[in-house]
């Protein structure tokens, strides 16, 4: 019998890149594919696997693994892919010998992403196969399939997944790795060196391989079609099929693996026999158009929703519309009417004392992305701009020469980014930023270096070796005095009167002031030192600590008292003290240790 | 065979993606098809989180249809509240934690944290256990142990899976040095929920 497992989709990509005989993988952590490279360590004695500084340094790697002989696999959040859009936009006209995927984590519905950006789009636009897989198996299927036909077309292809399949589970059979070795490199310009002219043969190279895998489309095993006997056809991939087999599941349906290049011949023979064809995808209407370019009559975004996950309501309501169901059984997703719950810094967060100092000192602050990015939301509400990694440094400056400009040139402006982040892209950021000023504009930089990069679960960054002491020392100080900086401080903010001092200071002097604030990561070094409290008999309820806003903090009724009084619960508190600090009147103390 | 359909909703950092994995298994090793649905990102930092596991003899989508939840597991009191019209009418059990952890609009007294908790969860669940589950872990000896208070609970209510596959389940699940620990929790959810 075979072996069969409970795997998340994320799970079942390293799995089936372990038995198609993978050999490197490589990813910038972002969810919701973190987990993929973080499986990958399980077998390492087979797979180098990285997370790289980088979504460019990690498909450089892996373009590098690919052309030696190695099948490999790169892994990134959908918007990592803009950041290696430059060297994927030339690589893919590369006629690969060992098969490269990359696998692309698209986000319907923003659940932790910034944009809905639907990659299926940037895979057509790089000339790539593009796989959408249904459930844990189908990953892993598709994983083995996909490398497969890499090689067979001499094409990279990518894997495109959702949210919801990263993290849905369900049964997959298990297989046993076959060892896999391409050819050794051999050096031909033709094939490696993206100039002209050796790029002219290749937009007739990627141009036939896309044709020739448009032939294949029609007979490949896993584009699949399941027929009932309705007059209506249903083509769609992904999570889609399932939620509509869960409301639909007697009308003919033709479940795509593969989405680019789609079988169009297939489907134009299909459209013959059935009254209508419907498309039901999520985010842009991809498959949809592809199709109505090929002139096959088609209807699909105008009965969903563009925007968004389809679940099974979602659907049920445009086959309603579109007369495929008689009634609506499901009835709508309820108001939620109980008291919104937001993320927030986790108790005992290093970034805590230097937003409750910034939001205090009233600055315009310039945000970037990591766990920092939630300065944004009440109650701290502090970051003025958010676009992407790294953008701080650039955005900060072109402010500061519009504040000048405007006469507000006394008004101080502060960039905040994390460590993770500052090793990503912001060290280009610095270095533009160092160069081409006259040295008289005020700007503060707060390098929030926690050591980690924390909001994609605490994968390691350039000063994470340096904190867990395996002797490979990267210190964004160093870094930042190499560049030719000279105002850099490092502070410790859970001393928060001097971090105040040192925050506040420099946000009044000119030229480019640096803060290095220096305190872990309190989840992914699982700092618990013993909790503070509350002596409600001094306690004077003036919220001072609660708007530190750490979780454990709450006002209650004390027996005795008449006023509301602030509160910790212990089995919440790290004590990191910050409250303790803060506190005007000294009612929050440490508690003894209870032996 | 009908399939049990159950949402966990909690607040990030409770453990929400271990029990849904341990539901998981124990529903494999009995024999049946499962697909099970996580919400991770951005809200593990202390904002609300759910997922779902749907079990029996063929299941198509990981999620739950809105109104047919079987099974509703609360790990934090508001959070239970915020699925129960999810619930299934009448055949329904809510399992929900009554320890309280504010959200921040109600910490910066925007909000006040609810107050009709119980009696909303009466109303649409067809039986209701509401206890402080993580005071008995605390009880035990670990306040990480609630969700399995929790589980333990809950599985009482799954027909289709054995006593011994849940914890089986666990010892799979959990690291070596948490196994008793997390049997004594379990022994306690069954007693809790009978």
């Amino acid at each position: 019998m075979s072996k069969k497992e409970i795997l998340s989709g994320n799970q079942s990509i390293a799995r089936g890149f372990y038995e198609a005989g993978g050999g490197v993988a490589t990813a910038y952590p972002g969810s919701p594919t973190v987990e993929v490279i973080e499986t990958m360590k399980e077998y390492h004695e087979d797979i180098y696997s990285e997370f790289s500084m980088n979504e460019k340094v990690a498909l450089e790697v892996g373009i590098g693994a690919c052309y030696g002989g190695l099948r490999t696999m790169v892994t990134m959040k959908h918007v990592g892919v803009n950041i290696c859009m430059d060297p994927l936009m030339s690589f893919t006209q590369s006629p690969v010998d060992a098969g490269f995927m990359l696998v692309t984590g698209d986000d319907p519905g923003m659940a932790s992403s910034q944009n809905e950006q639907d990659n299926r789009i940037l895979g057509k636009f790089a000339n790539m196969p593009i796989f959408d897989p249904s459930d844990s198996q189908d990953a892993k299927d598709f994983v083995i399939k996909g490398l497969e036909l890499s090689e067979e077309y001499k094409t990279p292809v990518m894997l495109r997944i959702t949210s919801r399949i990263c993290h849905a589970r369900s049964t997959v059979e298990l297989g046993e790795r076959e060892e896999h070795m391409g050819p050794k490199f051999e050096p031909d310009p033709s094939k490696y060196c993206m100039l002209p002219p050796h790029t002219f043969k290749h937009q007739y190279t990627m141009k036939e391989r896309i044709e020739k895998l448009q032939e294949r489309a029609n007979d490949l095993e896993i584009n699949k079609l399941e027929e009932k006997g309705s007059d209506v056809l249903v083509i769609t991939s992904g999570i889609c099929y399932y939620n509509f087999k869960e409301v639909c599941p007697d009308v003919d349906v033709f479940k795509l693996g593969m989405v680019y290049p789609l079988p169009i011949d297939k489907i134009k023979k299909l459209s013959e026999k059935y009254s209508k064809i419907i498309v039901i995808e999520e985010m842009m209407p991809f498959i949809e158009n592809e199709l109505k370019l090929h002139g096959i009559d088609c209807v699909g975004k105008e009965f969903f929703s563009f925007t968004g996950e389809l679940h099974s309501e979602v659907i049920e309501e445009g086959l309603v519309k579109l007369g495929v169901i008689k009634e609506r059984q499901l009835k709508d997703t309820s108001k939620d009417d109980t008291t919104a719950r937001g993320p927030l810094f986790c108790a005992g967060c290093p970034h805590r004392p230097v937003f409750d100092i910034l939001k205090k000192a009233k600055v315009n602050v310039i945000g970037d992305i990591g766990c920092y990015t939630m300065g944004l939301l009440y109650p701290w509400e502090v970051l003025n701009a958010n676009i992407s990694m790294g953008s701080s440094l650039g955005i900060i400056k072109g402010m500061r020469l519009a504040m000048d400009k405007q006469g507000d040139d006394q008004k101080p402006i502060v960039g905040v980014i994390g460590d993770g982040t500052f090793f990503h892209s912001g060290l280009p950021g610095f270095a533009n930023l160092k160069y081409q000023l006259t040295g008289e504009e005020n700007i503060t930089m707060i390098v929030l270096d926690n050591a980690t990069t924390a909001m994609t679960g605490g994968q390691p960054t350039g000063e994470s070796y340096h904190m867990d002491n395996m002797g490979q020392d990267m210190s964004v100080e160093d870094i930042i005095r190499t560049m030719g900086y000279d105002d850099i401080q490092r502070v410790d903010q859970f001393n928060y009167k001097e971090a105040k001092k040192a925050i506040v200071d420099a946000t009044k002097r000119k030229g480019v002031s640096v803060i290095i604030t220096t305190r872990p990561c309190a989840l992914r070094y699982k700092i618990k030192e013993t909790p503070f409290e509350v002596d409600p008999s001094i306690c004077i309820g003036c919220k001072t600590c609660i708007k530190t806003n750490c979780p454990p903090l709450r006002m209650k009724k004390y027996e005795g008292f008449d006023k509301e009084k602030s509160s910790i619960d212990p089995n919440q508190c790290v004590g990191c003290g910050i409250c303790a600090q803060v506190c005007p009147v000294g009612a929050i103390k440490r508690k003894k240790e209870s032996k | 065979m009908v399939n049990t359909n159950i949402i966990l909703a909690g607040v990030g950092g409770q453990g929400l993606v271990m029990t849904t994995k341990i539901i998981a298994e124990a529903a494999y090793l009995s024999g049946l098809d499962v697909k099970t649905n996580d919400v991770v990102g951005l809200s593990q930092r202390g904002g609300k989180v759910w997922g779902s596991v749907r079990l029996g003899e063929k299941v198509f989508s990981p999620n739950v249809r809105p109104g047919e939840v079987d099974i509703l597991l609360g790990f934090e009191a508001l959070e239970g509240r915020r699925f129960r019209k999810e619930l299934k009418k009448d055949s329904s059990v809510a399992i929900v934690n009554k320890y309280q952890m504010v959200p921040t609009l109600v910490q910066q007294g925007k909000e006040e944290y609810a107050t009709d908790i119980e009696e909303e969860l009466n109303k649409y669940a067809g039986k209701l256990i509401y206890e402080d589950f993580t005071q008995k872990a605390v009880e035990l000896g670990n306040k990480a142990a609630a969700n399995i208070v929790l589980l333990g609970a809950c599985s009482v209510y799954v027909k289709d899976i054995p006593e011994e596959k849940w914890v089986e389940s666990i010892v799979k699940s959990v690291p070596p040095k948490f196994v008793e620990l997390n049997k004594e929790a379990f022994a306690l959810g069954r007693k809790l929920a009978k």
